[in-house]
């Protein structure tokens, strides 16, 4: 935990160094040290810090959403960006501004009640014959749903072209360009998520020991899941609505957090808190240098990451039955 | 004692075949050439189901030619095809909508036969390019070809090397999991979405008018076909079609176990590495017309396997219903937002996905093509 603490410390002074343009390391590291030209002050107090705190919020939720989803779909595949939980909070927001909302406003809630819409319907559908007691066969149908509803979001944007320059940029996944405004709206869903993940961990960890061990121990399965995919959803949908959808962080967090801590949920969700900003900021930073001086969207870095780990997952002959 | 002298068996091969019937359901045309007698029967089913494939994709093709910004009758598009008649109307339909139809038949022709072909040698229904990966493995190099990575191939030659890249290592890494189950499905998204993690790389690396180039390959689109590729693809759609045809016999004992195909007298592996190079071939040259509108791939052969028999693999009703799938999906994008044009793949996704999701929930899923 401690090392994976100063990681965190490590990656994110790392984020605040580096970046496309001319402000240098070096320049960085002096407004840091409280000196620094103007110019280097500007870029790194109103560009790169924003986008490093929304950096550690956005990996924080998604994987801890990563973590949940996973313990409620009791399957290691399961990931918000793959399972279309992210895509239906994308088609949510698109369909929001056709109908003619400002971006402005009503982002986040109708992010996430799209991300509630598409978990609960990709969860639906693992029970629909015994899809999702096939972990493989459940991504599947969550990749097909995203890819659906991908298709219908590029179909609104066609279709209403003031939109698609408001929304454009937000739609590929990315933390350029945000500000802090961005992180203050939505810290207070992740604080409910927090306090609904605090309240149901227990529960959750007991019936990671099989539905009829934790209505023994006192629980109520449907609604621990029920919590959960509100959990998820609530956190998905921030995540969303600040940097738009990023796959493959939600699985690759808690593979690593759970060869790290082991199977207890409490701990590994624990240990995605520093994980998930440490993978997202790694990310951004290779975004920002890979194509200097124009940026690549964030997305790409996480599926250059994220597909090999799910193809070793996939590949591995035992999975991991959670 | 008395030598016997040993007749060879009558071999049915050698001799004129008055008194054999044909199976029920097909017909059978025999003839001499030479010293031996040929014979092959045609399934009236299969017969029939391609005629009315082939007279459903003259009549998409020719509301193709008619409908657009400039409707015409017709009579006016059949007059402008052959040059005759109002100049405006010959030249809309000479120069435009003739050259994307051939685009539109010609890629869904392609794309569904191999995924019919795919699906048959994996014995996987959901197995077809687009969903393995292959698809955006071609895009990718298709794309870098365009945005000059230091190369100077056209398109078609790059995106063959990215479907066979793609292929290996979907195929390489699934050795140990076999291409049956939903694990090399899996696999095969996972290096499509490397892949095409690749191409936005790739476009966000250049100027924009680079990328605005190579931007219909990643949606796919008939819009901005190239006429070079156009060429590549007919001509390894014409020789994709006599090899297809040449292995539907095999294709459909290759539906048997491995075991069975073998004691049946085919050779297995042969078999199966001939189709798998012209099921990549051509989906990659489809891909460097139109970009990956894969679904067509699945939507193609399933409409011909519920149309025809379930004796035999059906891969000219599969070319056929996929041409007429792209050739509507296409009038349909271009008619639906009018004047804004939405891309085939668009399309084909909307309506390709239900469908997908369908094979995979219904209830006694019966995977094999």
């Amino acid at each position: 935990m401690l090392v994976l603490l100063a990681s965190l410390l490590l990656v994110g002074v790392t984020s605040l160094l580096l970046g496309a343009g001319d402000v240098g390391p070096l320049d960085a590291w002096s407004v840091l040290t409280g000196g620094g030209s103007d110019e280097a002050r500007f870029v790194v107090e109103s560009l790169r810090l924003p986008r490093t705190l929304i950096g550690v919020a956005v990996g924080m939720a998604l994987g801890v959403a990563g973590s949940l989803i996973q313990a409620v779909a009791r399957n290691p595949l399961a990931e918000p960006g793959l399972l279309g939980v992210s895509a239906g909070s994308a088609l949510a927001v698109a369909i929001a501004l056709v109908l003619g909302a400002s971006a402005a406003t009503l982002r986040i809630s109708v992010a996430q009640l799209g991300a509630l819409a598409g978990c609960l319907f990709v969860l639906t559908m693992a029970r629909v014959n015994g899809v999702g007691n096939d972990p493989v066969r459940l991504v599947l149908a969550g990749a097909i749903l995203s890819g659906l509803l991908g298709a219908l979001t590029s179909l609104l944007l066609l279709v209403d072209q003031r939109s698609a320059d408001e929304i454009r940029f937000w739609v590929i996944g990315s933390l350029a360009g945000r500000r802090l405004e961005d992180l203050r709206a939505i810290l207070p869903s992740l604080l409910f998520a927090g306090v609904l993940i605090v309240a149901i961990a227990r529960p959750l960890a007991a019936l990671a020991l099989g539905e009829r061990v934790a209505v023994g121990l006192g629980h109520h399965p449907r609604w621990i899941r029920l919590l959960c995919v509100i959990a998820v959803a609530v956190l998905v949908g921030a995540a969303t609505a600040v940097a738009g959808p990023i796959a493959f962080v939600g699985l690759v967090v808690p593979f690593v957090a759970r060869a790290l801590a082991g199977p207890d949920i409490r701990r590994t969700l624990w240990l995605t808190l520093p994980l998930g900003p440490i993978m997202i900021l790694s990310a951004d930073i290779l975004a920002r240098l890979l194509v200097a001086p124009s940026e690549m969207p964030l997305g790409v870095i996480t599926a250059l990451v994220g597909a090999p780990v799910l193809i070793a997952v996939v590949r591995a002959h035992r999975l991991p039955a959670l | 004692m008395k030598t016997r002298t040993l007749t060879p068996p009558a071999c049915p091969m050698n001799r004129p075949d008055a008194g054999v019937t044909p199976p029920p359901g097909s017909w059978r045309l025999s003839w001499a050439l030479g010293e031996r007698d040929y014979s092959i029967l045609i399934e009236r089913r299969a017969c029939f189901v391609c005629l009315g494939l082939l007279a459903a994709l003259l009549a998409v093709s020719l509301l193709s030619l008619c409908l657009g910004t400039l409707t015409l009758s017709p009579r006016e598009a059949l007059a402008g095809v052959f040059g005759y008649g109002d100049p405006v109307s010959a030249f809309v339909v000479q120069e435009l909508r003739l050259v994307r139809l051939a685009a539109g038949v010609a890629t869904g022709a392609a794309f569904s036969l191999s995924g019919c072909l795919m699906q048959t040698l994996a014995r996987n229904r959901l197995a077809t390019p687009g969903i393995v990966g292959i698809d955006n493995g071609a895009t990718a190099f298709a794309v870098a070809s365009v945005v000059g990575l230091g190369t100077s191939l056209a398109p078609p030659p790059m995106a063959l090397a990215g479907a066979a890249t793609a292929t290996a290592i979907t195929f390489a890494l699934a050795n140990d999991v076999g291409t049956r189950g939903y694990r090399f499905i899996v696999t095969g998204i996972g290096v499509g979405a490397v892949f095409g993690a690749l191409t936005q790389l790739l476009m966000a690396r250049v100027a924009i008018d680079t990328a605005n180039a190579a931007y219909p390959w990643t949606v796919g689109s008939l819009n901005a076909r190239d006429g070079a590729a156009l060429v590549w693809l007919w001509c390894g759609l014409a020789i994709g079609l006599v090899v297809a045809c040449y292995l539907s016999r095999a294709m459909r004992i290759l539906r048997f176990s491995d075991a069975v195909a073998q004691g049946l007298g085919y050779r297995v592996r042969a078999c199966r590495y001939t189709a798998l190079v012209v099921s990549v071939a051509l989906a990659a040259l489809a891909v460097a017309v139109a970009g990956p509108v894969g679904l067509v791939g699945l939507i193609g052969p399933e409409i011909a396997r519920q149309l025809s028999s379930h004796r035999g693999v059906s891969l000219i009703a599969s070319a056929l219903s996929g041409a007429i799938v792209m050739v509507a999906a296409d009038l349909v994008g271009r008619l639906l937002l009018a004047p804004i044009e939405v891309p085939v793949g668009i399309v084909t996704a909307i309506v390709g996905a239900p469908f997908l999701l369908w094979i995979l929930l219904r209830p006694a899923p019966r995977f094999q093509s």
